[in-house]
């Protein structure tokens, strides 16, 4: 669980790096607060988190807590769908080389 | 684009091309000269089904592919860019409904919109904020009776508003952006035409005055917040992907019609389209055609493919295909010379309609902003990242 949870995170932060620059973004660096994502940034990141995890996003999980930072968007997908993350996470170690 | 388009994509694609065709290329000049389409031809499009295009057919809705909603859009703006407007924003408030919208608020709304027995608009312009979404001035306070809220101010340039049964309206709540639904028939709403646009005129435009109108807590969208953040982002998307496809439609028809033309019209013993001038012109046109068919179905995929670059592909798509209609719309009507400066040419009309879709669901410079932006970070996000590698 360990591993995959560390595997969660390091899909997000590589999400995150390749949409906002940033150099050594910490994993509880509140995204929102810093100001250095953009006004599309919030939208972006929930479509990355619904299609990467397969977990459907809806109005009760519009809560800035949920993904706020690296740690606080891997932990409410596991929440949201512990199976369906650690299925995504087996798929991508089996995807790479 | 359609080598690209599946077999089911391409015979929904010839219906939708049938009934422009036969419903609204006929009276595109006559509802532009009146500034507006008749509930006859409203009530068409709700019976078709093609309000629903996007809506899941548990709502009753088609629950159609993107690609297919765009071939919808296209199909229809070669024929008649406002009539594609009520489609744009029925989208824009059925696909915010459908992805922020309770269980409950999707079981009463989704049905008659996706039947077009409902309208929708979406409340976003006000007459001191265009572009600029962030600075909205319309407000909710607290209702002291029913834990409902108050809902006070001013939108302008909403298209559909003259006819549309529901609104979704945008503005703030202690400076947290909120959205709402609101009925037509609310006590306090007013609704003042806007007539007289350069184009785009039978698209139903209107002012609206919020003077205190109840807004009762379960027509709220989501939650205090994330109004703008969220609800209003999912609507606009599917709002540039229907104008950027309605703006290739618009293109196909000026490359259609001033093909035409150039092939039957002489100047003595020529074709004008024997003549080099006419050939640049021309050329132009048809290749911003295929390069814009590939933007945009590029667009439509990356959103049936929930991809995380939609959002740019979305934009570039409109960026391109609005600016490349407004080049061909300028040409086509040098094509026709004299005759395109008349109203009974086609090629007038898609001239002044043209250039509402450069303005519509974010203006060409804002495009330019947001593009410009992102791919200047890129670069730098790639010099950053060549820098760790080179230092480790």
């Amino acid at each position: 669980m360990t591993n995959d949870t560390n595997q969660v995170s390091e899909s997000i932060r590589h999400f995150i790096n390749n949409s906002i620059n940033i150099d050594g973004l910490g994993d509880d660096e509140n995204l929102f607060e810093t100001g250095i994502v953009n006004s599309l940034f919030a939208v972006q990141l929930m479509t990355f988190v619904e299609r990467s995890f397969g977990i459907e996003i809806g109005m009760e999980d519009l809560d800035v807590e949920n993904f706020k930072s690296v740690s606080a968007t891997a932990a409410f997908i596991r929440r949201k769908s512990p199976d369906k993350a650690e299925a995504a996470v087996r798929k991508e170690r089996e995807t790479t080389p | 684009m359609n080598a690209f388009l599946t077999r089911e994509q391409s015979a929904s694609y010839a219906e939708f091309q049938e009934f422009a065709a036969a419903n609204v290329e006929p009276f595109a000049g006559e509802w532009d000269r009146a500034q507006k389409i008749p509930d006859s031809a409203v009530s068409l499009l709700g019976q078709t089904g093609y309000l629903g295009a996007c809506i899941p057919s548990e709502y009753g809705g088609k629950g159609w592919d993107v690609v297919t909603f765009g071939l919808l859009n296209e199909a229809l703006g070669r024929s008649d860019s406002a009539f594609t407007g009520i489609l744009t924003v029925q989208s824009m408030v059925s696909t915010a409904v459908l992805k922020w919208g309770t269980d409950e608020q999707r079981r009463k709304w989704l049905p008659p919109l996706a039947k077009g027995e409902l309208i929708g608009a979406f409340a976003l312009t006000e007459p001191g904020v265009g572009s600029d979404i962030q600075s909205l001035t319309t407000g909710f306070k607290q209702s002291d009776r029913d834990g409902g809220l108050i809902l006070s101010g001013e939108k302008k340039w909403i298209t559909s508003g003259q006819f549309a049964g529901l609104f979704l309206v945008f503005g703030k709540l202690d400076q947290k952006p909120l959205a709402c639904l609101v009925p037509r028939n609310s006590v306090g709403l007013e609704i003042e035409p806007i007539q007289d646009l350069m184009g785009f005129r039978a698209a139903g435009l209107a002012r609206l005055r919020f003077n205190d109108v109840a807004i009762p807590s379960a027509s709220v969208i989501g939650k205090p917040g994330f109004g703008l953040s969220h609800v209003a982002p999912v609507g606009l998307q599917f709002g540039r992907i229907s104008t950027a496809c309605s703006a290739l439609g618009l293109l196909r028809g000026c490359f259609e019609e001033s093909t035409s033309y150039a092939a039957s019209r002489r100047i003595g013993e020529n074709r004008v389209g024997d003549l080099g001038m006419i050939q640049s012109l021309i050329a132009r046109m048809g290749a911003d055609l295929e390069a814009a068919k590939l933007l945009c179905w590029s667009a439509c995929r990356a959103e049936d493919e929930h991809h995380h670059e939609t959002f740019t592909r979305t934009f570039i798509a409109k960026y391109f295909t609005s600016q490349a209609a407004v080049r061909a719309a300028s040409d086509a009507v040098q094509v026709w010379g004299a005759s395109g400066c008349h109203e009974s040419s086609p090629v007038a009309r898609y001239y002044r309609g043209a250039k509402i879709m450069e303005i519509i669901e974010g203006t060409t410079q804002v495009h330019e902003v947001i593009l410009g932006k992102g791919f200047v970070q890129a670069a730098i996000r790639k010099q950053l990242a060549q820098r760790r590698e080179a230092s480790s």
